[in-house]
């Protein structure tokens, strides 16, 4: 009964802390201090996002560079993704979708629970303690997707590149927040490149 | 105290502010004193309220209020003097004086809380000892009188002074009580049994005006008081005697001299007699002057013998048979002369009396007394010697006729002086209430003006008020309209922001336009250098700078579809002029989505051709992609090759 009490108090004084906190932040944090926190969260997550892609952004196909670049259409069609530019000649493909696509809501948190804590460090020197209330919320947010084929010797390249944007226009001069968590990069290469996989196996049923 | 016993008093437990009622002490004819308990200091306290049961009467809401609209200015009068009352006792701390906490109004009518005297009350004491030794009576004489004078010399009477006013406290100390001046507060128009205690009231008290009332009149009560100590009863009242006066040739009271004759020592009864003395400016006129007569003091002496003679003479009617009446007398003649008698009867009626004057004016003089005393022992002992004298009946009636009319004179003359007396009260009664009515409307007055006064400054705040609203709803109508006002001029600024790119924009195609007609132009002055001769047929323009210049103008006019479907086909082929274009409406949004990257991949294809535009804009954008995203589109244009 005791620890329920205390859990109920506990919950009621967490709340109470975050509506002030909440009010404290939006009253306290200027716009230098939210500057100084995109531009780190930015440079950090930049960091990790080209190891990854270094890693994992490019693939090479033994196929032709016209059977790459559709399959890499129709798995980002797949993903739920919206052409927004393409070239075939060039070899070059631009789609975007409202995120979290391509992951869904439970990936999205998956990603987000998992580079939460890192990204509150992050910021904390610009910020102070209101890097606690810090969250990663897929709402006013796109991604888009960059997809590029290139022949080479050995087959067909498919590399792929992603960024956030925001819906609204941001603030003139203001830095974007254009790197998505790097777990959420992770996840989405996985399925994309799945998707290409299934793709190919689809179409020319190879192994 | 059972409810039935005082109908109108509050009931047990009612609360007033922090007092609670108890019970009833008492009640009179001008108000109920109540035992209560003050609960903020847990202590007894006696509450005097007003209530003159003539005029007004308690209502079921425990409020009190006059008996008719008629009355309403009397009883208002009535409490003002109470209260005023109340005030001015509170002013004074004796010891033998009750003492006065505090008056309040309240249910209509005032209250007076004074300290409660526990003890026995004198007339209770009187009641079961009937009679008091010197020394006891003397014991309760003499601290009143000194609270009295405290009174007296305040320019305060008490007018009620009686044994059920003085208190006996448990140590023996006496307190007076009930200074009532409510009763003078009630006027003229007020019922006179209820104004005065008979026996103990002076003939003075009778009169509604307080203008022969004075010390005296106090000290009237005290005497009679110690005439009721000595004697068992009060002596009687003020009105018999002055019947008894008037109406017949002796004065029916008993004297305290006779009454009291071997209990008590000459002076005290001879100073109680001089208080009673029915004429006021016979009576001692200070309490100091009659505490000396008391104590026996040498000051007092002129005042004791007249008392004497006056006190023998009456005592010799006492204990002699009374004087024969004319139709009685005519068998069996009268023991007494008829002198004495007649002295008696001329030093008692009237305070300008000569007898009377001449009785306390001429006692300072030891050899007047002398001559006076051997003069009335000569007298005595002639009549004591002398042969009785049997008068003619007739002439004996012709007498007492002839004192019969004396007296008639005399009555009529004093009811002249009452009838003059009462005139002047009246006149003063009228002058008193003429002021009364003026201070009332100038009351009625100011309290209206205070009352629009207090409306004036409600309509002021109110005013005020209803400001400060608007100014604050005019503050943030205000602070809305700058904040569109800023809302707009960013809009604005960023309009133009976007204008003045468009526009460069537009002014570097014209630019390149305009450089692209120059080479047209010197390409042609070069192909008609080389021109054939005449009758040679002109070479045609290559169709891909035909269709290069189609592209150009058609976005140039902003058919950027048009532009679209022709220079894609030259860019593809390697045409950097026409890779430029494109880069440029994919940089711009021209047509086409706005893409960096696209822009970047064509930039640099025309890069690698030697356009140093184009190379400078590749750089440009650059900055706005992802360092990823340039690696990626470097390697597309790495591996590129013209279809």
């Amino acid at each position: 009964m005791a620890a329920r009490i205390f859990r109920v108090l506990s919950s009621r004084r967490l709340a109470a802390g975050c509506l002030v906190a909440a009010l404290l932040m939006s009253g306290c944090v200027t716009v230098e201090d939210k500057r100084c926190a995109v531009e780190a969260i930015n440079k950090e997550f930049r960091r990790d996002y080209e190891a990854i892609l270094a890693k994992d952004g490019t693939r090479v196909f033994p196929v032709s560079r016209a059977e790459a670049y559709d399959a890499v259409r129709i798995s980002m069609a797949r993903l739920r993704m919206t052409v927004e530019a393409q070239d075939p000649v060039l070899g070059y493909v631009n789609v975007f979708a409202p995120a979290p696509l391509p992951l869904d809501e439970k990936e999205w948190k998956q990603a987000a629970e998992a580079d939460l804590s890192r990204a509150r460090e992050i910021i904390g020197p610009c910020v102070g303690l209101f890097a606690h209330f810090f969250n990663f919320e897929p709402q006013g947010l796109e991604i888009t997707i960059s997809g590029t084929v290139v022949e080479l010797p050995s087959g067909t390249a498919i590399s792929f590149t992603a960024r956030m944007r925001e819906i609204a226009p941001p603030r003139t001069g203001f830095p974007r927040r254009e790197y998505l968590p790097p777990t959420a990069v992770r996840m989405a290469l996985v399925k994309m490149w799945a998707e290409i996989d299934r793709e190919f196996k689809a179409t020319y049923r190879r192994p | 105290m059972s409810e039935q016993a005082y109908p109108d008093a509050l009931q047990p437990q009612y609360r007033m502010h922090w007092y609670t009622i108890e019970r009833v002490l008492g009640q009179g004819g001008f108000g109920i004193t109540y035992l209560a308990r003050d609960t903020n200091l847990d202590q007894l306290v006696a509450i005097k309220e007003y209530l003159p049961v003539e005029v007004a009467s308690r209502r079921a809401d425990a409020t009190v209020r006059s008996r008719s609209e008629g009355q309403r200015e009397r009883y208002r009068w009535g409490l003002d003097r109470f209260i005023q009352e109340a005030r001015t006792l509170a002013r004074f701390d004796h010891p033998n004086i009750v003492r006065v906490h505090s008056v309040f109004e309240h249910n209509g009518t005032a209250y007076m809380v004074m300290r409660f005297e526990e003890g026995d009350n004198l007339a209770a004491l009187l009641e079961r000892r009937s009679t008091l030794p010197e020394r006891d009576l003397l014991r309760i004489l003499l601290p009143i009188l000194d609270g009295l004078e405290l009174m007296h010399n305040a320019g305060f009477i008490h007018r009620d002074i009686k044994p059920d006013n003085i208190h006996i406290r448990a140590d023996g100390s006496p307190v007076l009580l009930d200074f009532g001046s409510a009763r003078h507060a009630l006027g003229k128009a007020h019922t006179l049994t209820i104004l005065v205690a008979p026996g103990y009231a002076p003939f003075e008290q009778y009169h509604s005006s307080s203008e022969n009332q004075g010390p005296w009149s106090d000290i009237y009560g005290l005497g009679a008081t110690c005439y009721r100590a000595i004697a068992g009863m009060p002596p009687m009242d003020a009105i018999s005697r002055s019947k008894g006066i008037l109406g017949s040739t002796r004065e029916v009271l008993v004297p305290a001299r006779n009454v009291g004759s071997g209990r008590y020592s000459a002076q005290l009864l001879a100073a109680i007699d001089h208080a009673l003395e029915f004429v006021e400016k016979n009576r001692p006129q200070t309490v100091a002057e009659w505490r000396r007569e008391i104590l026996g003091e040498t000051s007092a002496a002129g005042a004791a013998p007249a008392v004497a003679d006056r006190s023998a003479a009456a005592a010799s009617q006492q204990v002699t048979p009374p004087a024969p009446s004319p139709a009685a007398g005519q068998s069996a003649p009268s023991a007494v002369p008829p002198q004495p008698a007649i002295a008696a009867h001329q030093a008692l009626p009237r305070a300008d009396a000569p007898v009377a004057r001449r009785g306390w004016s001429g006692a300072r003089t030891p050899v007047a007394w002398s001559i006076a005393g051997a003069a009335a022992a000569a007298i005595a002992i002639a009549v004591f010697l002398w042969p009785p004298i049997d008068r003619d009946p007739e002439e004996k009636i012709r007498q007492i006729q002839k004192e019969l009319e004396r007296t008639k004179e005399l009555l009529k003359e004093r009811d002249t002086d009452a009838k003059t007396r009462e005139k002047l009260l009246a006149l003063l009664a009228e002058q008193e209430e003429a002021k009364r009515r003026q201070e009332d409307e100038a009351r009625k007055r100011r309290e209206e003006q205070e009352k629009q006064a207090q409306a004036k400054l409600r309509q002021e705040e109110e005013a005020r008020k209803r400001r400060e609203e608007q100014d604050k709803l005019a503050e943030a109508k205000r602070r809305q309209q700058e904040e569109a006002r800023k809302r707009l001029e960013e809009k604005q600024r960023l309009a133009e922001a976007r204008l003045r790119k468009e526009e460069e924009a537009r002014k570097r195609l014209e630019e390149q336009q305009r450089l692209a007609e120059a080479a047209r132009q010197a390409e042609e002055q070069r192909l008609a250098l080389t021109q054939p001769p005449a009758g040679v047929r002109a070479p045609k323009r290559p169709p891909e700078a035909e269709k290069l210049a189609q592209g150009e103008a058609a976005l140039a006019r902003r058919e950027y579809e048009k532009a679209y479907e022709i220079l894609t086909p030259l860019a593809h082929g390697g045409n950097s002029r026409a890779q430029v274009r494109l880069a440029e409406m994919y940089a711009g949004g021209m047509g086409v989505s706005k893409n960096n990257n696209q822009a970047y991949i064509w930039y640099s294809l025309a890069a690698q051709g030697g356009s140093t535009t184009a190379r400078t804009e590749r750089d440009r954008i650059a900055r706005l992609l992802q360092p990823a995203e340039v690696q990626q589109a470097d390697t597309v244009v790495q591996n590129w090759r013209p279809r």
